[in-house]
């Protein structure tokens, strides 16, 4: 955490904004998600409570904290009041491992008659060493939230809509983590900042012996793994639970699935840890395949100071860093929107599978190419970096 | 020191606790739930060990896929609360728990006696690249053992998928 | 009665204590529960106590093997759940009772 009082101040400033802006971005993503849908419908979509329909969260959430409470008879009660706190965890706690920018660096400076040493922060809310199996390990337990809804519950259609969820998410897990494989292979780490470093340079491999360098393309991870990008972008709608994965709430079959004894605050938590897995999805993406928080070669953490320092006018080297990595911060932000948005898109534009056809997908045709795609990429990067490297 | 200290008797007392539910309570499904409790405390266990890859495996294998069998086999079957839970037998009973304890005596013992064999001061492990160093060590001197597991593992899938197919298939009248 | 710098200097010995206790219960479940889904898990629970004393072997001596030995222990105790999932999900459409009594019946 740190070793001083400013270090260890900043550092809990960080972790708090950071789970502040998981639960804030979820009304935000709520009402861009109905406008969007009334968009591809042509409706209007809620537009009365306040400017563009914004406030209609507030009212939504007073709405929410004013139901009456309930619980079902011959359930269990404390699994049932468990569920909505467990489904809102692992995205949670994977968000806080993904890094949300360049660390930024403090120069040593003058406080309260004291000298404060040098300091860099990262833009995250801990450092794992081995940030992708962690990422992996915490979302694997996405799966609990819903068996425990469903058996809390004690209603055969949660039941129903937990056993499938369970199903679901184990088939989609092993497709998700064997695209991954293929960008620890290719970069060499399980640290995301790695990845992003690696990302910010010009397009560079070896082949044949020589080192092939094209300009004026970025060294992103789509170009190596497109099939890998495919296969885990799909994973991911799975994982999250949303269309065209969106079984076990089906709602035409199930009335709603896992949450269908869920009201008021309960219900929104799950809706908390749905869109807090888009968001965390969104930023995988980004960081595996898009270069992270870069834009080579304008904007990479080298570039990013200087260009605010010019831009804002300060000269001072610790707030060029600071603003560079707000800089780099939105650049990513950026990104991911663009992600949540194809999220809500696909939502509102594919029918849901039928289950023989989820199972299918997920068995016969992703893992095969899941595993295809590995094996491919790991004789590629023995080649390139033993047998023709140096 | 003592942070450590206190570290470690908080996690060992969740730990135990978890356990110890895990064997008493009489509804198998919140036996599996007290089970995925135990399987993350120790997760927490082996990262504060130094095994971060361990931890997380741990996570995504037993945590994340194994339990999440067993929770999702045991709603399947729609079992209640059992009423005997634990076997008949009050003597046979005492006896298991005796021997039970009996073996936790021994291992204690000769934990508490053998620890001074080991040498711990010199050969402390360097903590950059632990994750690295498995790798290394898994394709290079256990090479064997790791493909030996892999033909294990294609045996197993096999094998499952004959066991549950078995003539009558999923729909069998009995 | 240790004293209370051992008590307090977190060691092997505390790790392998608590190894012995979880490896213990896990061993009562085997014994003693009738439910063939809760021996499972008290099998599970033994794996995982001998993976913590491994562990705990490892970054004692700082030898990697046992790092090693604890992800073949989790490939194997994987393997293991699955066999005896599907067995008892057999034994259970059978006799609709996962009870350990009924596997007298298998005989012959």
């Amino acid at each position: 955490m740190g070793t001083d009082a400013f270090e260890f101040t900043i550092n809990f400033v960080k972790m708090v904004a950071i789970f502040l802006m998981m639960v804030q971005i979820v009304p935000l993503l709520v009402w861009v998600e109905r406008r969007g849908s009334a968009y591809i419908q042509n409706r209007f979509g809620p537009n009365r409570v306040g400017p563009l329909g914004l406030t209609q969260l507030l009212a939504d959430a007073v709405k929410f904290l004013t139901k009456e409470e309930f619980v079902p008879g011959r359930g269990y009660p404390f699994i049932y009041y468990a569920a909505p706190v467990v489904a809102m965890i692992p995205a949670t706690l994977a968000l806080a491992a993904i890094p949300l920018s360049a660390p930024f660096h403090v120069e040593p400076f003058e406080m309260f008659g004291r000298n404060w040493g040098p300091y860099t922060f990262m833009f995250q809310g801990y450092d794992f060493g081995i940030g992708i199996v962690f990422v992996l390990g915490v979302s694997s337990l996405a799966a609990y939230a819903l068996l425990l809804a469903g058996y809390g519950s004690n209603n055969k259609y949660s039941m129903y809509g937990a056993l499938r969820a369970s199903a679901q998410t184990i088939s989609y897990e092993l497709a998700m983590g064997l695209s991954i494989v293929g960008v620890i292979l290719l970069f060499n780490t399980f640290s995301f900042t790695d990845i992003v470093n690696a990302q910010s340079a010009p397009l560079n491999f070896m082949w044949f012996g020589k080192k092939v360098v094209v300009e004026w393309l970025p060294n992103w991870g789509l170009i190596y793994q497109p099939l890998g990008a495919v296969i885990l972008f799909a994973a991911m709608f799975a994982e999250a639970n949303r269309l065209p994965f969106d079984l076990p709430e089906a709602e035409g079959e199930l009335v709603a699935g896992y949450h269908t004894e869920y009201a008021g605050f309960k219900f929104n938590m799950f809706f908390i840890g749905e869109y807090g897995h888009m968001f965390v999805a969104s930023a995988l993406m980004v960081i595996f395949y898009f270069g992270g928080y870069t834009i080579y070669p304008w904007l990479t953490p080298e570039t990013a100071p200087q260009i605010m320092g010019k831009l804002l006018g300060v000269t001072s080297a610790t707030w060029m860093s600071f603003w560079g990595s707000i800089l780099l911060h939105l650049v990513l932000m950026a990104k991911v929107v663009a992600f949540l948005w194809i999220f809500i898109q696909v939502r509102w534009t594919l029918p849901r599978f039928r289950y023989d056809q989820l199972m299918d997908l997920g068995w016969r045709s992703m893992l095969p190419w899941a595993l295809f795609n590995t094996v491919i990429t790991a004789i590629v990067v023995l080649l390139m970096r033993y047998q023709w490297g140096a | 020191m003592l942070w450590d200290a206190i570290g470690f008797y908080g996690m060992a007392l969740f730990l135990i606790f978890f356990a110890l539910k895990t064997i008493t309570v009489p509804n198998p499904i919140h036996a599996a739930l007290y089970l995925v409790l135990t399987m993350i405390g120790l997760a927490g266990m082996f990262f504060n060990l130094g095994a971060h890859f361990i931890a997380g495996v741990q996570m995504i294998v037993y945590a994340g896929a194994v339990m999440v069998l067993f929770v999702m086999v045991l709603m399947l079957f729609d079992l209640k609360a059992e009423i005997r839970s634990f076997s008949r037998g009050l003597l046979s009973g005492a006896l298991k728990i005796m021997s039970s304890a009996l073996l936790v005596g021994f291992a204690l013992g000769s934990a508490g006696s053998s620890v001074a064999i080991l040498d711990s001061s010199d050969t402390a492990p360097t903590q950059i690249d632990v994750t690295r160093q498995l790798g290394v060590l898994l394709y290079t001197k256990y090479l064997f053992a790791f493909e030996v597991l892999g033909i294990l593992l294609l045996v197993v899938a096999v094998g499952v998928v004959a066991v549950s197919r078995m003539k009558g298939g999923t729909h069998a009248q009995h | 009665m240790p004293s209370t710098e051992t008590i307090l200097n977190v060691g092997l010995t505390h790790y392998l204590a608590l190894s012995a206790v979880i490896f213990s219960f896990g061993m009562i479940a085997v014994l003693m529960r009738k439910n063939v889904i809760v021996m499972l898990m008290g099998v599970e629970l033994m794996l995982n106590a001998v993976n913590l004393s491994f562990i705990a072997f490892a970054k004692e001596s700082g030898n990697l093997s046992g790092h090693i030995m604890v992800f073949f222990v989790m490939t194997i105790a994987a393997a293991e759940a699955g066999v005896g999932l599907a067995l008892a999900v057999a034994i259970y459409k059978k006799f609709h009772e996962v009870n350990i009594r009924f596997f007298e019946h298998l005989r012959g």
